[in-house]
């Protein structure tokens, strides 16, 4: 056999190689692992994959290196119920609700609204929890910025991709809003003068006054916001078993609980 | 069959090429071409981005670009003739903010210096691209000295010898024989360097983005929000490479300009 030959078949057996690799890579798209006793598939075998913008207490954040949170103590339940294993993929919120479709996840839990255009690319859960927007100033302030017409002219931070992005962007038409990625930046911003007002849901605005001081709540904003978990468009067995467990858990005093625990 | 080393070689780059087409294809035959036009390459939303994408985003990152490349030269010169001075504690100064600027990340200092020292001292930034791009040229400025330290250091001894024996000042010696010839030598590093801090530049966004100062960056990751769909992003990529190619172009012209003259 001359050498030729040979490298020919080294050629022919590389080419046969990648189209192999090459189409198990597709089959694995649309494919996911099931799991013995679950009706639903997820996309790590034995794991439930939960995608949030962490740290959002008292939703959800790291305690002692454990994932805690209203948000993923709900999950962490459900999980457990069907006897996988919660994991947590910390991931910005812009965009947060297209994780499932692309994979990355089983589930956004990550204090998330549902609104129509989100509900486009992603099939939401019954609502879980009803927000409000508020405005949080430095507590100098209290007694200056005490609505959104006071802060015209003013600088008020928004977490980029939120409702309260969009109600500030709706409502505060006399105001400058600045963009964050992360709601830390936006809290150094406040401290350090570069914003005068931070617009997001109530509860978030609360812990932080609690955990901190310095800031205080001067307006509340009654937006009718319902929080929802949102999975892939389509993924019908996975949000149907969700609303059941949340059903299941309102009532049996497991939901009432949690709430008592994080919000009172 | 015994082969000529020079007929091997022919084989083996056939055998690379035939190879190299037939992944080439087989890509092209997995890939659903309509379904990744759909989700990169959707026409509609290009033509959307224009012309604020050139405007606003493009013209931004410029900004912040060259604020921070011209205040990092200055920086980058002033230290690296303080790394060679003789004066000890300039020597030492200068290490250390070589040091510090340059093993700190971009990010790290864009957060302790955009929001660390209003909250420290009560002083505002009067506007958002200086709290951007001071930072950024603190960074640049550490890494540039280096650049042009080498340079410097790249120039015979003899230069500064014949022109202090003319007469010259040191500093005179400096500024009109040594930097000169030393440019010539760090002009590609220096290129490089304003290309990395084109896209560096795209962090400035985590202290904050009003409609106004939004970069290319992140003006293509809010149309990827609004449109569900990455064609902003790869509109982004391209401008960017619209940004970067000439200057890379612009400055192998000069090199190749500068090497007549050295001959």
């Amino acid at each position: 056999m001359s050498r030729l030959s040979r490298m020919t078949k080294i050629v022919a057996a590389f080419a046969a190689l990648s189209l192999a690799a090459g189409l198990a890579a597709c089959g694995g798209d649309n494919g996911g692992s099931s799991n013995g006793d679950a009706p639903f598939d997820v996309v790590k075998a034995g794991k439930f994959t939960v995608c949030t913008d962490a740290p959002y207490p008292p939703f959800e954040y790291e305690e002692d290196g454990k994932w805690t949170g209203f948000d993923l103590d709900i999950l962490r339940a459900f999980a457990e119920g069907y006897g996988l294993q919660m994991d947590v993929s910390v991931q910005t919120f812009e965009g947060i609700w297209l994780k499932p479709a692309a994979g990355d996840c089983d589930i956004v839990a990550s204090a998330m609204t549902i609104t129509p255009e989100r509900s486009e690319n992603a099939l939401f859960s019954d609502p879980y929890y009803n927000a409000a927007q508020s405005l949080m100033v430095r507590s100098d302030d209290e007694d200056v910025y005490v609505d959104l017409a006071s802060l015209s002219g003013k600088a008020i931070g928004v977490q980029s991709g939120t409702t309260g992005a969009d109600y500030a962007k709706a409502n505060a038409t006399g105001a400058q809003i600045q963009e964050f990625d992360d709601p830390a930046a936006m809290f150094l911003a406040l401290e350090g003068g570069q914003i005068d007002a931070i617009l997001q849901d109530l509860p978030v605005n609360v812990e932080r006054v609690k955990a901190m001081g310095k800031t205080t709540i001067t307006a509340v904003f009654e937006t009718d916001e319902y929080y929802g978990f949102a999975v892939a468009p389509g993924n019908t067995a996975l949000i149907e078993a969700v609303n059941a467990t949340l059903a299941a858990m309102q009532d049996d005093g497991r939901y009432d609980a949690l709430y008592d625990k994080y919000f009172n | 069959m015994a082969l000529s080393p020079r007929k091997k070689a022919q084989y083996i780059r056939y055998s690379v090429y035939t190879l190299s087409l037939i992944i080439l294809a087989v890509i092209i035959l997995l890939v659903d071409l309509g379904r990744l036009q759909n989700a990169m390459f959707r026409w509609d939303i290009i033509t959307d981005q224009f012309p604020r994408i050139i405007t606003l985003a493009a013209r931004n990152t410029l900004i912040f670009t060259a604020l921070g490349f011209s205040g990092g030269l200055v920086l980058g010169l002033a230290f690296a003739l303080m790394r060679l001075s003789k004066v000890r504690p300039y020597r030492w100064f200068a290490a250390v903010y070589i040091e510090i600027f340059r093993g700190i990340p971009l990010l790290v200092t864009l957060l302790l210096l955009g929001f660390g020292i209003p909250i420290a001292t009560g002083w505002r930034w009067p506007n958002p691209y200086l709290q951007g791009a001071i930072p950024l040229a603190l960074v640049a400025g550490a890494y540039m000295a280096e650049t042009v330290r080498a340079g410097i250091e790249a120039i015979p001894r003899g230069q500064m010898e014949a022109a202090r024996s003319l007469g010259m000042s040191y500093p005179r010696a400096m500024g009109t024989i040594i930097i000169p010839q030393a440019f010539r030598v760090i002009m590609p590093p220096l290129t490089n360097e304003l290309v990395l801090l084109i896209k560096d530049t795209s962090l400035i966004s985590v202290l904050g983005v009003t409609s106004a100062t939004k970069d290319l960056a992140r003006f293509g990751r809010d149309g990827v929000n609004q449109t569900a769909n990455a064609t902003p992003l790869i509109v982004a990529g391209f401008v960017y490479l619209i940004l970067t190619v000439p200057l890379t172009q612009l400055s192998a012209w000069l090199e190749r300009r500068a090497k007549v003259g050295q001959r």
